[in-house]
């Protein structure tokens, strides 16, 4: 929450005599930040952010109050002088009193509830110092009275409401929750149907308070307002929150309701706000203080061992100065066996509970600038190594190998989720979406690569990406599926190109990866030119061209090659450990066999045949050359393999050789119906 | 016979000094010692000399060869270092394989987890899509606590469980602090916790999805001056070696006392400057590990405490390289990724 005050109405209150800058410095340092520093006129107007747990200085006194303590302790002179009339008595000033009838059904959505009608009031403009005051807080002033509630709600921090007390049918008021259909208009002319249970007030026949959120528009001051009902009270946080969000309307009374305000300070409240009525509105009290406080919170008292606090600060602090530092800031503290005994003031008790919260306040009014700052020294916790370390390793890789990493949203929109034509219970997919395009968590990076690609195509031909990230695929009612995937992409390009980089991903993670053939369609890739990725007897994923809708979807001209790798699936499966082979003594023999095959017949069927019927002559076949021509037919290829013949102890013979070729090229000639070339 | 042999050494000779490159050089090395090059029919011709010449002609032949020999080596380094005296324009482009880019946050990640790594630090991970348990409810902020709106939260359309609560994407990486106390069940704890994080909000300095990473310590006797020790070591070795970091106060439900970090600026190293105003640039968050959350992590709050600090990976590369607006960073234009 943040609040823009004039540093002269802070010095109403903190008497002291440093600069603004450094009263800034001060605050920022041990308490409430002070984010921005305004100069108007002769005055500087601080914009302060208040943490949610601290609304007791989200007000012009409770800084003061705040920057005296940080101050003394820093040695500088100061002192805190209370705003005028927060002791002022609140007794009748005429003898005809008027009557308000107060009932609370339910004590516990009001803890503690004044109020107070006074006549005579003239309604005019504010004097132009709170007309000034509201306008640099940021607060357009409006008349005398209404004026007087905010300003409070500015210096003390607490919310206050006016009504217009000849408004009040029947001069009474029940404090009740709503039930099911209530609806109210609002000061702001809007109609309100109330969630059932709001904290509400009506007089003998309507709603004229939707509490501690907005006055009803039925009860408002008016020009023509004479006697007026100041009202200043404490809600139940929670039920305050509820209606704010199930309206999804939030004032800044209703901003502080909801986090608990000072319910000692409410007296205090009301008797300033009469001052101030009385000073700007000639108003005259003309009832008797009304003043609900049934049941009065205990304050708790909270010890904090002096070890404990010790062992924090890291260094020893003598009793004295924390109990000096608590006192300063309002605890009631005294020392007691080795611990100290505090208990808060009443604008701290929401908010300090436990011996970590006391610590907190010794340590930042003791100043965190003059703590030690040490590396830690304890012991250093063994644990394995986590594959996220991997990745880290895997993407420099993959950048030496010319490709380049994008990011793209997790998020992807409805439309792009069709593309991977999902199952219905696999979708994950966000309850409060952004907008369309933020709307499904990804169950693959694909359609995300594709849209890099469409975007850079006429920027760059030949485009290389890749990214690696999570996938949500939804288990059931347990969490999603959450596996780490590496997708890349390559624009214009082919199969082998893919199935390369594939290769060489394989070869860093240490992996041995086989192709085969799709065994179901995947809606991402096209149907003749793709293949499931395994290792050893798991599809870790699919490579090959994005399927021809993809493209035509992101509008991409040309063919794109692209493969998707489930790593955490990989990097769960063992890698392959390398062993060490003698390097051999003699030279091989190598040759060339060159032969005609079958379209159909796949290479890794040759080469596996080679291999095996070589076996254990021949080390080592690699396929050189793979052509078609007219000339060998239609569906004819001709494929030319490298043969390494090798023996640990010698240069195989001639004889050797000739003899493994020709039992190689029989069996090509039978098995695979090949027509060697010679 | 002697006429034949010198007409040899005499072709070859000629033949050598006549090329001008290596491949040529070779060629002529095949013609004369190949399987049916001049030197070699000749030397095979040795079967057809007479017995009482066969010695003589066996020592002539073994001459020219290294006659040629020499020829030939000499030739070889000629032609070499003619190759070298060659002018060159040497600021012509090199031949070079091409070499990709890392993501800017791919780049902070790895730096940043070296850094931490040297400390003891090791990274894990969680999920992303997880319980309103561990985003929140462990972290001391019961349901419908104020706190909470400080997280624009996205929710995963699923059935609550009874215990663990809604499915949530992680507005921020300390869902892992509760998850690593279970993990590892017996501190000293270390953990570095880098995730992709989610916040239903979109402008210049916010985007829907950022990253995040965290540290905790979990230990005995933990201490502030602990924590400021690791964030100075942090901002030296991250930022540049006079950067400094300082606490002030802040609130975060899951530690307690809880801080603000900010590091001296780049620019005046703390003096204060128009970039900064008052020397000083807002970090992240931090604090000492609430005594309730060591509690939900199934540890002893009375024997062990600890320290947590994170922030976003943007952050810091926005303060690094001057990029105005964060989204920049996901839109993946090309141009902008083959920069870094």
């Amino acid at each position: 929450m943040n609040i823009k005050i004039p540093v002269s109405w802070i010095r109403d209150y903190l008497k002291t005599d440093i600069a603004a800058k450094t009263l800034a410095n001060a605050l920022s340092s041990s308490g409430p930040s002070v984010e921005k520093i305004e100069k108007v006129k002769e005055d500087y107007v601080f914009e302060i952010e208040v943490t949610s747990n601290r609304t007791d200085s989200a007000s012009v006194f409770g800084l003061a109050r705040e920057a005296n303590v940080i101050l003394s302790n820093l040695g500088e002179k100061s002192h805190l002088v209370n705003p005028k009339g927060i002791d002022l008595v609140l007794e009748p000033d005429t003898a005809d009193l008027l009557n308000l009838d107060v009932i609370i059904k339910d004590p516990k959505l009001c803890p503690r509830f004044t109020a107070i009608v006074v006549g005579n009031i003239k309604i005019k403009p504010s004097p132009a110092v709170i007309q000034n005051r509201l306008m640099l807080s940021g607060i357009r002033p409006i008349n005398n009275i209404v004026d007087i509630t905010n300003y409070i709600m500015l210096e003390l921090g607490q919310p206050m409401h006016a009504f217009d007390y000849d408004k009040i049918k029947g001069g009474k008021m029940t404090l009740r929750a709503s039930v099911e259909g209530e609806k109210i208009v609002t000061l702001d002319k809007k109609t309100r149907k109330l969630p059932k249970g709001s904290i509400v007030i009506d007089d003998s026949a309507r709603l004229i308070d939707l509490c501690g959120i907005m006055g009803g528009a039925n009860s408002q001051i008016s020009k023509r307002t004479q006697r007026v009902v100041l009202f200043v009270q404490a809600y139940d946080p929670k039920t305050i929150r509820k209606t704010t969000q199930s309206l999804a309307f939030r004032t800044e009374a209703a901003s502080r309701f909801e986090k608990g305000v000072d319910l000692d300070g409410i007296p205090n409240a009301l008797s300033h706000a009469v001052y101030l009525a009385k000073t700007n509105a000639n108003a005259k009290i003309a009832s008797e203080l009304i003043d609900i406080y049934k049941n009065k919170p205990k304050t708790p008292t909270i010890t904090l061992n002096i070890k404990k606090l010790n062992n924090y600060l890291g260094e020893e602090i003598h009793p004295n100065l924390a109990l000096k530092i608590l006192s300063l800031l309002g605890f009631e503290a005294k020392l007691q066996n080795e611990s100290i005994l505090a208990t808060p003031a009443s604008w701290r008790i929401d908010d300090v509970k436990d011996d970590v919260d006391l610590i907190e306040e010794i340590a930042r009014i003791y100043g965190y600038q003059n703590l030690k700052s040490e590396i830690p020294k304890g012991k250093i916790p063994i644990s394995a190594k986590n594959p996220l370390e991997e990745v880290i390793e895997l993407k420099k890789a993959l950048k030496f190998l010319g490709l380049t990493e994008v990011v793209t949203y997790s998020i992807i929109s409805k439309k792009m989720i069709d593309l991977t034509n999902p199952k219905k219970d696999e979708v994950v997919e966000l309850q409060n979406p952004l907008t369309e395009n933020w709307h499904t968590m990804r169950p693959s990076l694909l359609p995300s690569l594709a849209t890099v690609i469409e975007q850079n195509q006429y920027l760059k031909e030949d485009l290389k990406i890749f990214e690696i990230a999570k996938t949500y695929i939804r288990a059931g009612d347990g969490l999603p599926k959450q596996d780490l995937m590496l997708a890349l992409a390559i624009s214009s390009s082919d199969f082998f190109e893919v199935k390369g980089y594939l290769e060489n991903v394989a070869k860093i993670l240490k992996r041995e990866v086989r192709l085969k053939p799709i065994s179901k369609k995947d809606p991402l890739f096209g149907k003749n030119q793709s293949a499931d990725v395994f290792v050893d007897n798991q599809q870790v994923g699919t490579a090959g061209i994005l399927d021809s809708k993809i493209a035509d979807f992101f509008n991409i001209k040309n063919a794109v090659a692209a493969m998707e790798i489930n790593l955490s699936l990989l990097y769960s499966l063992a890698a392959s450990v390398k062993t060490y082979k003698p390097i051999p003594k003699y030279p091989p023999v190598i040759e060339d066999i060159s032969a005609i095959f079958s379209m159909k017949t796949p290479i890794e069927d040759i080469t596996q045949t080679v291999k095996k019927t070589g076996a254990p002559l021949v080390k080592n076949v690699e396929v050189i050359d793979i052509f078609q021509d007219a000339k060998l037919g239609a569906d004819k290829k001709s494929v030319t393999m490298h043969l390494t013949y090798q023996k640990p102890d010698r240069t195989p013979t001639q004889e050797e050789v000739a003899e493994t070729r020709n039992k190689i090229n029989n069996v090509l000639e039978k098995s695979l119906l090949a027509q060697i070339r010679k | 016979m002697s006429g034949q042999i010198r007409n040899v050494l005499e072709t070859a000779q000629k033949a050598i000094e006549s090329v001008s490159s290596q491949e040529q050089l070779e060629k002529i090395y095949i013609d004369f010692f190949g399987k049916k090059g001049k030197f070699t029919s000749l030397a095979k011709s040795i079967k057809q000399t007479p017995q009482k010449e066969k010695a003589a002609f066996g020592k002539e032949l073994n001459r020219i060869k290294e006659q040629i020999t020499v020829s030939f080596t000499k030739q070889k380094e000629l032609l070499l270092s003619k190759d070298a005296e060659k002018t060159i324009d040497i600021t012509a482009p090199g031949k070079k394989t091409a070499i990709g880019h890392l993501h800017l946050v791919s780049q902070a990640i790895e730096e940043i987890v070296d850094i931490f790594k040297k400390i003891g630090f090791s990274l894990q991970s969680y999920p992303e899509v997880d319980w309103d348990w561990y985003s929140f409810e462990s972290l001391n902020m019961p349901k419908d606590h104020p706190a909470r709106d400080e997280w624009e939260t996205f929710f995963v359309k699923s059935k609550p469980d009874n215990l663990l609560g809604s499915q949530v994407l992680t507005p921020h990486t300390s869902n892992g602090q509760v998850r690593e106390m279970q993990r590892v069940k017996k501190p000293p704890v270390r953990m570095l916790n880098i995730s992709r994080c989610y916040r239903r909000q979109v402008d210049v300095s916010h985007t829907p999805m950022f990253h995040q990473f965290e540290g905790m310590l979990i230990d005995q006797n933990v201490s502030i001056p602990n924590l400021k020790g690791t964030l100075d070591y942090f901002a030296e070795c991250f930022f540049g070696k006079q950067r400094k970091t300082r606490l002030r106060p802040h609130h975060f439900r899951f530690t307690e006392p809880s801080f603000e970090v900010d590091v001296t600026c780049g620019v005046c190293l703390g003096k204060g400057c128009r970039f900064c105003k008052s020397g000083w640039v807002e970090l992240g968050g931090a604090g000492m590990v609430h005594p309730n959350v060591i509690t939900a992590g199934k540890l002893d709050p009375k024997k062990y405490s600890g320290f947590a600090f994170g922030w976003g990976i943007e952050r810091t590369i926005a303060m690094r390289t001057e990029i105005g607006d964060i989204r920049l960073l996901f839109q993946n234009d090309i141009r902008f990724l083959e920069q870094f």
